[in-house]
């Protein structure tokens, strides 16, 4: 499936186009974004990706977004919703931000508007995440906006020769409805009946 | 990808499963004797899906299938799925069709087999899982291969009337080449 607009305070989401594929197809080739530990599908031809965005299109549980800042595409997201079982769980795969586009808070900020629109939009219950455990930067954005550390698996991953860690982590709604809640929402509340 | 015959005792046995297997255990799978920590119950149960799904089984490269025969009878599944080739590192999973057999040491010896073609064959690094923590059997049969717990994860979902836990493991390679 492939994600509507979601609008952060710099960021947006929304709904990626074959226009958008020659950049993932560049970053996912950089080792600065290798490094930061999840690519989205490994560097290709165009004919592929155009492959990839027309399967992920048709996936029944995942979904994919581009990221703009200003318009101009810096970055995409995939998230996992729940199978029928956790239909109120999601997985958040990952998010990839273009090495010149970061450092300038459009992350964090896009990870707040996804979780808003996840929480408070589709009323999701609990997030989770698996990150590297030296990917400092990624745990710390997820940490400051709630996520918590559930399991560690030792040397899972395999990268410049040497194994790492990997933690997986998760976020509750009770987490966000006490920390983001008061601010963050997708829509006003609906005036009092009374006043309807 | 479908396993090769690995000869277990007690009569158990990991072979490449049929297509005609393959429909037996997903009837199986449709039971409530045998979903208390497996499935939904509710699917895509038709036959030509079966099909189809059997042979992306065959053709996948990310996934070794087998069925689990006691003596000449095909009581259930397992297979090594997820396997990152780069990582070595891979998901397993077990059902057993056949509840008159929970405790009898079928799964036990079918992960014992299993774990040890991921490593002495695949040359894995690593195998994870995720087992209801209410499992009892399943968990201590995954213990037995090597499995240890790594984590847990609360109210992963919801059956008859109480949350259920997921138990995460890891089992790794003793000796890793």
């Amino acid at each position: 499936m492939l994600g509507g607009v979601i609008r952060g305070k710099i960021a947006t989401l929304r709904v990626p186009t074959e226009a958008d594929l020659a950049d993932y197809s560049r970053w996912m080739a950089d080792p600065r974004v290798r490094r930061g530990g999840w690519v989205w599908h490994e560097p290709a031809m165009l004919a592929t990706w155009k492959e990839r965005l027309a399967e992920i299109a048709k996936d029944r549980q995942q979904v994919l977004w581009s990221v703009d800042e200003k318009e101009t595409l810096v970055g995409l997201c995939v998230v996992t919703m729940g199978d029928p079982e956790q239909s109120d769980a999601v997985s958040f795969d990952g998010l990839v931000i273009a090495p010149p586009a970061q450092r300038r808070g459009i992350g964090a900020d896009a990870v707040l508007a996804l979780h808003r629109y996840l929480f408070d939009y589709l009323h999701t219950r609990v997030a989770d995440a698996v990150v590297a455990a030296d990917a400092t930067a990624a745990l710390g954005l997820l940490e400051r906006l709630g996520y918590i550390r559930y399991a560690r698996g030792a040397n899972v991953r395999y990268r410049e020769g040497a194994r790492v860690d990997e933690l997986s982590l998760r976020f509750d709604r009770a987490t966000w409805d006490e920390r983001w809640a008061p601010s963050e929402r997708e829509y006003q509340r609906h005036a009092p009946e009374a006043a309807l | 990808m479908l396993g090769p015959i690995l000869l277990g005792t007690a009569g158990v046995s990991l072979r490449p499963p049929t297509l005609a297997e393959a429909q037996l255990l997903q009837r199986m799978q449709t039971l409530p004797e045998t979903t208390r920590f497996w499935g939904p119950r509710y699917g895509e149960y038709t036959a030509a899906h079966v099909e189809e799904r059997f042979k992306r089984l065959v053709s996948g490269e990310s996934s070794v299938n087998w069925s689990i025969h006691l003596d000449q009878e095909a009581v259930g599944f397992t297979g090594i799925f997820h396997i990152d080739w780069i990582r070595r590192d891979a998901e397993t999973g077990i059902f057993i069709g056949r509840p008159d057999l929970y405790g009898k040491g079928v799964a036990t010896e079918a992960i014992r087999l299993r774990t040890a073609f991921a490593w002495r064959e695949l040359r894995l690094h690593r195998l994870h899982n995720w087992i209801g923590l209410a499992n009892r059997g399943s968990r201590r049969a995954n213990k037995r291969a090597g499995y240890t717990e790594i984590g847990r994860f609360e109210q992963a979902w919801f059956r008859s009337g109480e949350w259920v836990t997921e138990w995460l493991g890891e089992a790794r390679n003793p000796d890793p080449q």
